[in-house]
């Protein structure tokens, strides 16, 4: 596709093409602001409904470690250049539609843990060999904690599925936000998704990366007895 | 309506301090000692809990049986809660609500990677922890430095946070009031 760079620190990024420039930039935001809503809209939400202090404090720790990774994708767009208000929700930017709903209840959190996360897993690890190396970086210290968030959310669907109206409760959830999540992975003929591979910034499209998504999403609800519902189209 | 400052930064030095300083989890299972029974009690009575017994977890699954058991009364946590939303209301009256928040965040971000080194660390010395128990432990400590936080910018010396953080500081875990007794770790 090009000829591919390698801009291994923030330093160097300033005499990377424009585009490439642009192109990172985009993504840091994204991830700083999307990680914020995240935290915002469900974990924090979370820590009330969970049912015990166990259950309380493990998803403090988890609504503390996506906080966390807002703050780690904000201060690389810091050290960018890029403002400050640019990397906060209310900047212009749309949020996905999953942040519009505000969670109700304590099955809806596991569900959202059990395969939002699951999507995110699948943005972190297009990121892993990323070309910008401080994005590439963060990427990798990012991983085992989003990792640890969809094992949690394994964890809590084992104990809800162990009685029927747990199970069908977290099914429930799975229904009313499972058709949202393909969405996570943009259209299919992204223009910004172009640029990313074709700097090797990032690796697959979002065709490819939607594919491997609804695989494994599949794959994980099957585990506890759960089926997922139809998906919406990308955007 | 006094006129809002930004946050303090000296305020959050000191407190970057303490949470560097702390004994984080060095005590666990260790036999309580007078310190422990008198931060224990200043703690539970700064809740509004009166004349609790002062229990103790002997090891981690001890510990996870009485953080998971389904009957356990919310009472304390409520009232936590209760006044976690009472000093962030006063601190936003204080405080720019972006410094503020931007501040918190960035304190309980720092102080999470600590607790969890310190939780990982003790749970491997003892043995016998569930992995996601040191998450666990992480989150209360985090939690317990976010409270301190709100105490001390809000100026509220006498807050069962500055208690409950003692406790942590001082190696121990403070589990929760279950029936009459406060029980620490």
């Amino acid at each position: 596709m090009s000829d591919s760079i390698v801009v291994k620190t923030v330093e160097e990024l300033k005499d990377a093409p424009e585009e490439y420039q642009a192109a990172v930039s985009k993504l840091v935001i994204s991830h700083a602001i999307n990680e914020l809503y995240g935290a915002q809209v469900f974990d924090e939400p979370a820590i009330a409904y969970a049912p015990t202090p166990y259950a309380k404090w493990l998803t403090c720790r988890v609504a503390m470690e996506e906080y966390g990774h807002h703050v780690r994708f904000k201060q690389l767009g810091t050290q960018m250049g890029i403002a400050e208000d640019r990397m906060l929700p209310g900047a212009g930017k749309k949020p996905l539609s999953i942040f519009e709903f505000p969670l109700k209840n304590w099955e809806e959190f596991v569900a959202i843990k059990l395969l939002a996360d699951l999507a995110e897993i699948l943005q972190v690890e297009d990121l892993l060999h990323c070309t910008f190396h401080p994005l590439r970086n963060l990427a990798r210290a990012t991983m085992p904690e989003e990792r640890f968030h969809a094992q949690f959310g394994e964890d809590f669907s084992a104990e809800l599925v162990k009685t029927p109206d747990g199970k069908a409760r977290l099914q429930a959830a799975v229904n009313e936000y499972y058709p949202y999540l393909p969405s996570f992975f943009g259209g299919s003929k992204s223009k910004n998704n172009e640029i990313f591979r074709k700097w090797k910034i990032k690796q697959r499209t979002n065709d490819e990366m939607r594919e491997d998504y609804v695989r494994r999403a599949t794959e994980v609800a099957a585990k506890y007895g759960l089926t997922l519902p139809e998906i919406r189209q990308a955007a | 309506m006094s006129p809002t400052v930004a946050v303090p930064g000296p305020q959050f030095f000191s407190l970057r301090a303490d949470v560097r300083a702390a004994s984080w989890f060095a005590a666990l299972g260790e036999p309580l000692t007078e310190g422990d029974h008198s931060d224990a009690a200043a703690y539970a009575t700064a809740l509004g809990f009166n004349a609790l017994e002062i229990g103790q977890a002997r090891d981690w699954p001890d510990a996870e049986r009485l953080l998971k058991a389904p009957d356990w009364a919310p009472a304390w946590w409520d009232r936590e809660e209760t006044l976690r939303q009472q000093l962030l209301t006063e601190a936003k009256g204080r405080y720019p609500e972006r410094a503020l928040w931007s501040s918190l965040t960035e304190l309980t971000t720092e102080a999470g990677e600590v607790v969890h080194g310190k939780a990982a660390t003790a749970a491997a010395r003892m043995g016998n922890a569930a992995p996601a128990s040191i998450h666990v432990a992480a989150g209360a400590a985090s939690q317990a430095v976010y409270h301190l936080a709100l105490a001390r910018l809000t100026k509220q010396t006498a807050s069962p946070f500055e208690s409950k953080f003692r406790l942590f500081a001082a190696g121990r875990w403070p589990l929760g009031v279950l029936e009459s007794r406060l029980v620490l770790f």
